[in-house]
């Protein structure tokens, strides 16, 4: 099963792309991309109202809802959000405070994974130079498709000195960019109680679908 | 009167040829003084520098206009009905840079098309990005 | 709202600003310094008019409200983007009405750290009172 754990729709204030139009985009692309769906990972906010369920039928993608947020260590992506953890976290905040992220979204029933660990400032790999680490952390996004020349490269030692699993996504603004990176997991994943026990505890990899 | 791209003839998914040129600083300069943005970031090395820039730097309005003129040469002159941009990365003068556009929608009401449009180095790191809108014949 | 600011802002005009008339020069001038050739853009002529991006040169008398000059540096913005919806083509002699607004203030990180980001909403219209273009223009200030 392969996601794109890591993309934006014009709902977030920097992308321009319908939902819609990646789902085209993938049906076109399936030789080079062979995604098997989408998390929308939304800067700053969280929607539980938006239903993706209709276009998951005329598309045949699985569609979920995440968020990417601010904290003091970086942008942080949350995936199984619920009204407990959006009334524990305001996601407008952009100085949230990291382990208190990871520790009560864990808590909670939900899994907050750090992205793009090897950019400037607002990855992890900046953060580490000069804090202790997050207590916490399963997972790394190790393949980002909006990282910049070395960036990713860096998240290879973060991993191999804390333990951390790594994850792959676009990070697409645009939507000729979805898949460009993705994560394959060994498991099905239906749903996102699927996904976060998935992340959690199952086995998964980054994939790099940019040489095609 | 000038050739527009038939609306017919486009299909969702393609993709413009894309335009590879030397950005020279003369023409960032000649750009700044046409485009009322005489100022040191987009004139001068060591203006710009003062500023804590690396050295002088393109306008994001001008990589705008190149977008601009790329997109109506594909479609025709007068096309163009928005543009919407995000300047992620400073465009360096002195440089090649690619003009990049892909086909996402095609809107029969109005027979017009969406395109993702972007910007990148010789790297192939987009420094600009964004989507238009074009109306077609 | 970032920087305390009154949400009463958003969305009130705070500058209407007269500009040109513009020549037929000075439409060359941008066209051809975007490399354009086309004679549409480059010869004088009644058949002339602006580059489609012309219209984003004009930014009225004032480059924010009192409120937010009190709160931002404005030399230590840069441009982060812009979106411009174009309507009637700009012709040598049009004088162009620029009215500006504060379509948006918001807060965000990056790479180059924290940011905070005005967008100016600049509605062009010319002497016939017809539309010329809607910029929304994005700067960002560390």
């Amino acid at each position: 099963m392969i996601l794109d754990l890591h993309l934006h729709s014009e709902l977030s204030d920097d992308s321009r792309a319908p939902v819609e139009a990646y789902l085209k985009v993938l049906q076109r692309k399936r030789a080079e991309r062979p995604l098997d769906g989408i998390v929308l990972t939304e800067h700053r906010q969280f929607d539980p109202a938006r239903d993706y369920r209709a276009l998951e039928d005329r598309y045949g993608f699985l569609i979920l809802n995440a968020a990417e947020v601010e904290t003091d260590y970086g942008h942080v992506l949350v995936y199984g959000v619920n009204p407990d953890i959006l009334a524990r976290f305001d996601f407008s905040d952009v100085r949230l405070s990291a382990q208190a992220l990871v520790t009560d979204v864990a808590r909670l029933g939900g899994i907050a994974l750090p992205c793009h660990p090897g950019r400037a400032t607002v990855g992890l790999c900046d953060h580490y130079a000069r804090k202790p680490p997050l207590e916490g952390v399963v997972a790394v996004e190790a393949l980002n498709g909006g990282s910049k020349k070395g960036e990713d490269a860096r998240v290879e030692e973060l991993v191999q000195r804390f333990g951390y699993k790594a994850y792959g996504g676009s990070d697409s603004h645009l939507v000729s960019f979805v898949g460009v990176c993705a994560t394959e997991f060994d498991a099905p994943i239906r749903s996102m109680d699927d996904l976060v026990a998935q992340l959690r505890d199952g086995r998964y990899r980054p994939v790099d679908f940019r040489a095609r | 009167m000038p050739e527009r791209l038939r609306f017919d003839d486009v299909e969702e998914g393609d993709e413009l040829s894309a335009r590879s040129f030397f950005l020279s600083k003369d023409q960032v300069r000649a750009y700044a003084r046409a485009g009322g943005q005489w100022s040191p970031r987009f004139t001068d090395d060591e203006g710009a520098r003062r500023e804590g820039l690396p050295g002088m730097i393109t306008p994001g309005n001008m990589s705008m206009g190149l977008l601009a003129s790329f997109l109506e040469a594909w479609a025709g002159p007068g096309t163009l009905r928005r543009l919407g941009t995000t300047f992620r990365g400073l465009v360096l003068p002195d440089r090649t840079i690619r003009l990049c556009a892909a086909v996402t929608q095609k809107e029969d009401a109005s027979r017009s098309v969406e395109l993702d449009v972007w910007l990148e180095s010789e790297e192939a790191e987009r420094l600009v990005i964004g989507t238009a809108t074009v109306a077609l014949a | 709202m970032p920087l305390a600011l009154d949400p009463a802002i958003i969305g009130r005009e705070f500058d209407r600003t007269v500009e040109g008339p513009v020549t037929a020069d000075e439409l060359v001038a941008f066209a051809r310094a975007l490399g354009e050739t086309r004679p549409e853009y480059t010869e004088a002529g009644p058949a002339l008019v602006a580059h489609p991006t012309y219209c984003v040169r004009f930014r009225g008398g004032r480059f924010y409200p009192e409120e937010l000059l009190k709160l931002i540096d404005v030399r230590s913005g840069f441009d982060a983007g812009k979106d411009i919806q174009l309507g009637a083509p700009v012709r040598p002699g049009d004088t162009i009405e620029v009215r500006s607004t504060v379509h948006e203030v918001y807060e965000k990180t990056g790479r180059t750290g924290s940011m905070v980001f005005v967008v100016i909403r600049y509605t062009l219209s010319n002497q016939r009172g017809e539309m010329l273009a809607i910029v929304d223009n994005r700067f960002m200030h560390r």
